[in-house]
């Protein structure tokens, strides 16, 4: 089985230097192919390992070498397989084999076609390393690697001023997060000694609730950067500057997960820490409702749904939060398909749009993209929580928790959002594709549909979307043989949450459809103050620029101009030229000329003299002034 | 074989530097690629011969210069100066090997194999006298090495990086001699021997003096905010081989310097002023990143990059603790890698452009992609991105640290956030966007002399990212004994509380890891 955990692993790298080797040539297809084709052994072997524990099989630990150790400190590489890790395998290698093939059709034209597989299977190996890992260190390299292949990613098209921005805004904002998480692994390590996942949550029990409190807080400071939870969410949105095909795997699926993956694999220490847990589903809840306002008037079709990727994974922490472990997860994976599905969609559209991205340019597509629209429509019901979609039964066990642990303001909060979620998806789907007339036509577009194998290549993900959720005894089955149970105390009035939560969503869906089944609203409506505070994404990005990208800026050049030139150097340079001029000005006493060398002996024996008697006589000044000049009296 | 291996390695070199005033002009490059190659061997040799097992000092060489003040010349090497040798040899060979067109060029090979002695004579050397000949003669080099091949304001770089650290020099000889008189009291011999003063257990007030008379050598060496405004006119006038030595090996040798002699000489004194330091390595790494983020001109950004890591550094070295002082010293190799190939591949686009300034750049990645991935790779590796060789020094760094203080360490670490951004905005303004400039249309990506040079560094910053044991080791194992010499030396209460005993602490943990496998036994 080590085998296949290798292969699971490796595969990914090895495609990603492969294509790295034609990185700088022009478009081979082969680097598309092999990489795919790797990737797919590695989604194979996954499987295989997935397969092999749900038969009851012992989760598999290895070590592969030593990495770092000195003093007490001793980190491996060592790779472990449980019902976690291998359930997180699964959606990872599922969605990148699927993304990768349908980026052979979405980089068709691309110049960097090649570099482009060389960094997204880089990606994969990084988020493998992220998920399969042993321990905190382990994670972390895989945590900065899916940085560092997301900010790559991002600024894929490098001469984009937006696209670069936008790259080191992401790199940059989740540096700030990990800063939290690299806090949380010294606490980790100095207290309990080790960075074993096994060691430490043998540990943690034993130790002072206020220091577990502090490593959980660290480490889910951590998780904000990357699942852009707020304050830390504004990179998100921008991120969306990359290739769609990175957005679907990156930005939705994979990367952004990996925050609700480290609060679910360190759940011995959040059980520890509930108080630490109602702040992660508090934050969960008001983000899930916080980005959906802002999905709720935008005109990009891919930052809308960002920010839904961003209110899910709000409802992702509200179940990690209040400790059902596996809820998370179970959301986590089915939203993982069906919001790859919807970016996947969304990357068609683009194409066809020759990448515009504002709805309110497009309407009427469905006659041109009919495929493209049933796969869209189907994600977006899915993830509107309709049965029997895997969107009903993940989100509605979401609600379900936070109704049975008697948080009925989260629950309100959600099963707000919920009817939220559901409007603004169908107002997508409207705008994009139906909606009455056909104003691309006004913006002189020619839109087509994609090529057939990347309908193909979507399929799967559409046919998880529908079915992912029927499985969901067998996974509680499967991953709490890992994670703790949680239990419901919810049966008596579980039908009813249920029929509610559902008209929500139906509810969301009928007012979109109603809405802009005619086109456009009213232009004035953008006039609104709320409107205008929506769409500006309540004007937070517009407040960091002010309030700390340029403020850093100008410090950073106060420091260097005023304080590093004109204080610290100047003082060196002022204290060099004191001794310097000191030196200029003296040297004209030893000007050789002979009555002026006297005239200085004078001085300084009078000097001296005057010294010794100030020393000798120094409590008596009086005194030695009425002895040199007696006439003038007491 | 290995009787005389040091004396070899550091006189080897000047040796060769002699015999090259007679070698012909054409043929100097060949030749002092060859002496530099056969240097370098020697330094793998040394590594061979090495036992990474044995903590102490070995390939000892000692005889007497002055006997009646116990001066002597006393040479060895431990896991802490061991690599940075190797890394001074290597770095010679490929300065030399990558050397572009220059003036004089006999002069200048010659210069740097003699640069080259004295690099490796500080690191050799077991006693303060000798250890400050060396110290002080590599100056010299280096000034001439600014002065005759620098930029338009050469001169005033070159004095001000001469008169500064020759100051704070001669207040470390004070120092030194102190240390020496204090020994002859306590034994009624004259020793400059470090080895044998390592035994001398001072009483604390002493401590704090000399502590600061070293102190002040030192950290104009490193250079240690706010001694460090010579640092950025060395770099910016000095040419391209000039910056690399100097950043890579040269000031190493103040942080090596503080773990040699501040450390184990002054323990309870370096407890005493841990905190002071540790706020002036926070200012470092924090102020000099901002500073590092207004730079218009990309050689001054990686000039100030260097002065925020060396912040990282010294930290580490403060944490008094095995986990932060083998970070630190694994740091001193890692950013001696990553700011040596930062300079070199600043002067790859200043030979082609002969300028510095970012603003002439833009969207270089498009006409020179190799240049930009190395570039990239190198920007990571110093962003200190894990599996590149500077993360290990700065997680085990600031891993140390933390055990002295949270709230420093919190405000330390923004080293990795501040890192970024000056590192990627500047990665920006150079590589990505497009080409604005006519004159870099044309632009050649980099030739296989450059690559030379470039590769192995990359290399070495990957693997030594991926598998730093070979090296972590015997560092490990030679900190390991400093830090059990500065715990038994410890007087102060607050001192022996700092500074954890490694021997204890290896039982303490061990007893903690069987407990958790009973644990595991339970639960089966």
């Amino acid at each position: 089985m080590e085998m296949y955990l290798y292969i699971a692993l490796f595969a990914p790298f090895v495609g990603s230097l492969f294509a790295a080797l034609f990185g700088a040539s022009p478009k081979t297809l082969w680097s598309g192919v092999v990489t795919s084709a790797l990737l797919f052994a590695s989604f194979v072997s996954s499987v295989t390992l997935f397969v092999y524990l749900l038969q009851g099989g012992e989760p598999i630990h290895t070590e592969l070498m030593t990495w770092m150790a000195t003093g007490n400190l001793y980190i491996p590489f060592g790779f472990v397989v449980d019902q976690v890790s291998a359930t997180m395998m699964f959606v990872v290698t599922t969605v990148s084999t699927v993304v990768h093939v349908y980026a052979i059709g979405y980089m068709d034209h691309d110049k960097a076609f090649n570099r482009f597989f060389a960094w997204l299977s880089a990606f994969v190996f990084s988020m493998m390393i992220l998920v399969m890992s042993d321990n905190f260190a382990g994670m972390f390299i895989g945590w900065e690697g899916v940085g560092l292949c997301s900010w790559a990613l991002i600024g894929f098209w490098y001469h984009k001023e937006s696209a670069t921005w936008a790259a080191n805004e992401a790199f940059i904002m989740n540096r700030i997060a990990d800063l939290g998480m690299l806090i949380g692994i010294f606490l980790l390590y100095w207290h309990t000694g080790s960075l074993q996942y096994d060691v430490v949550f043998a540990a943690v029990p034993n130790l002072d609730t206020s220091i577990v409190t502090l490593m959980g807080i660290f480490l889910f400071v951590g998780a904000m950067g990357k699942s852009a939870q707020f304050p830390l969410h504004t990179w998100l949105a921008d991120a969306m500057e990359g290739p769609t095909p990175v957005s679907a795997l990156i930005h939705a699926a994979t990367m952004v997960t990996a925050g609700v993956y480290l609060v679910v694999r360190a759940n011995p220490l959040y059980s520890l820490i509930p108080e630490v847990g109602y702040f992660i589903a508090g934050l969960g809840a008001f983000v899930a409702m916080f980005a959906a306002t802002m999905a709720l008037v935008n005109r990009d079709i891919k930052r809308i749904i960002a920010y839904s990727t961003l209110s899910q994974l709000g409802y992702m922490f509200v179940a990690a939060g209040l400790g059902a472990y596996w809820v998370a997860l179970f959301h986590l994976m089915a939203h993982a398909f069906f919001k790859a599905l919807l970016f996947l969609g969304a990357g068609n559209v683009m194409h066809a749009m020759s990448d515009e991205l504002d709805p309110f340019k497009m309407g009427g597509l469905y006659k041109v993209m009919k495929w493209t629209a049933i796969l869209m429509i189907l994600a977006s019901v899915a993830l509107a929580g309709i049965w029997p979609l895997a969107g009903f039964f993940s989100k509605d066990k979401i609600l379900e928790v936070a109704f049975s642990s008697e948080h009925y303001i989260i629950w309100a909060v959600l099963w707000i959002t919920a009817g939220l979620t559901a409007f603004y998806s169908f107002r997508l789907i409207m705008l994009t594709f139906f909606s009455g007339e056909e104003r691309y036509k006004e913006h002189g577009f020619h839109p087509h549909e994609a090529y057939k194998f990347m309908l193909w290549a979507m399929a799967p993900l559409a046919v998880l979307a529908v079915i992912a959720g029927w499985f969901e005894q067998q996974f509680v089955h499967f991953v709490t043989e890992l994670l703790p149970t949680f239990e419901f105390h919810t049966h008596h009035v579980e039908m009813m949450l249920i029929a509610v939560t559902s008209l929500m969503a139906i509810g969301g869906i009928v007012v979109a459809v109603l809405l802009y089944r005619n086109g456009l609203l009213n232009p004035k409506l953008q006039q609104t103050a709320v409107y205008k505070l929506l769409f500006n994404q309540y004007y937070i990005p517009k407040f960091y620029d002010e309030f700390f990208s340029k403020p850093y800026a100008e410090l950073s050049k106060i420091f260097w101009k005023q304080v590093d030139l004109k204080v610290v150097d100047a003082t060196v340079d002022f204290i060099a030229t004191t001794i310097y001029k000191t030196g200029e000005g003296t040297h004209t006493m030893q000007n050789g000329n002979l009555s002026s060398m006297l005239r200085w002996m004078v001085i300084g024996t009078v000097g001296l003299l005057v010294l010794a008697v100030l020393y000798v006589k120094r409590y008596d000044i009086l005194a030695l002034m009425q002895m040199v000049f007696p006439g003038l009296g007491a | 074989m290995f009787d005389h291996m040091l004396s070899i390695l550091i006189f080897f070199p000047a040796l060769a530097g002699m015999l090259g005033f007679i070698v012909s002009k054409e043929s100097i490059r060949a030749y002092g690629i060859t002496v530099s190659a056969i240097e370098f061997v020697l330094s793998l040799v040394l590594w061979y011969g090495y036992d990474p097992s044995v903590a102490g000092m070995q390939f000892m060489e000692q005889f007497a210069l002055v006997p009646a003040f116990g001066i002597n010349y006393l040479l060895g090497v431990d896991g802490i100066s061991l690599f940075i040798i190797i890394l001074a040899s290597f770095f010679t060979l490929i300065g030399i090997a990558s050397l572009t067109e220059t003036r004089r060029v006999k002069d200048m090979i010659i210069t740097l194999l003699f640069l080259q002695m004295t690099m490796v004579g500080v690191f050799a050397a077991l006693d303060a006298i000798l250890f400050y000949v060396f110290w002080e003669l590599s100056l010299v080099p280096m000034l001439y090495i600014i002065g005759a091949w620098g930029g338009p304001l050469r001169i005033y770089a070159s004095i001000k990086f001469f008169l500064y650290t020759f100051t704070g020099s001669l207040i470390m000889l004070v120092g030194m001699l102190f240390m020496a008189y204090f020994y002859f009291q306590a034994t009624g011999q004259w020793s400059f021997s470090i080895l044998e003063w390592y035994r001398l257990v001072l009483p604390e007030n002493l401590q704090l003096w000399l502590f600061v008379a070293f102190f002040i050598g030192f950290a104009i060496k490193v250079p240690m905010f706010p001694f460090h405004t010579w640092l950025p006119y060395a770099h910016g006038q000095a040419p391209t081989i000039g910056s690399v030595i100097l950043a890579a090996i040269l000031l190493k040798m103040g942080t090596y310097a503080f773990v040699r002699f501040s450390l184990p000489l002054f323990p309870d004194a370096s407890v005493f002023f841990m905190v002071p330091v540790a706020v002036l390595a926070i200012i470092m790494i924090i102020y000099t990143a901002m500073v590092a983020y207004a730079q218009e001109d990309i050689k001054q950004v990686v000039a100030y990059s260097s002065i925020s890591h060396m912040g990282v550094i010294i930290l580490g070295t403060f944490a008094m603790n095995v986990e932060g002082i083998s970070g630190s010293v694994f740091l001193m190799i890692g950013h001696g890698v990553v700011s040596g190939a930062l300079f070199l591949l600043v002067g790859v686009i200043y030979d082609r452009r002969h300028t510095k300034l970012m603003s002439e750049f833009g969207g270089l990645a498009q006409v020179m992609p190799r240049y930009a991935t190395i570039f990239g790779i190198m920007v990571m590796a110093s962003v200190g991105l894990p599996l590149t060789i500077n993360f290990v020094g700065e997680f085990l760094s600031l891993l140390g640290f933390y055990s002295q203080s949270h709230m420093m360490t919190l405000l330390a670490g923004t080293a990795i956030i501040v890192g970024a951004i000056y590192m990627l905005s500047a990665y920006k303004k150079a590589f990505f966007g497009d080409v604005t400039k006519e004159e870099n249309k044309t632009l050649k990506d980099v030739n296989k002399k450059e690559l030379v040079a470039l590769i192995p560094l990359v290399i070495l910053a990957v693997w030594l990212g991926v598998y730093p044991k070979p090296v972590l080791t015997p560092i490990n194992n030679s900190v390991e004994s400093i830090v059990q010499l500065m715990h038994e030396k410890a007087i102060t209460p607050e001192a022996k509380a700092a500074i954890p005993n490694p021997a204890e602490t290896k039982i303490a943990m061990a007893s903690v890891t069987e407990v958790e496998v009973d644990v595991e036994r339970e639960a089966e």
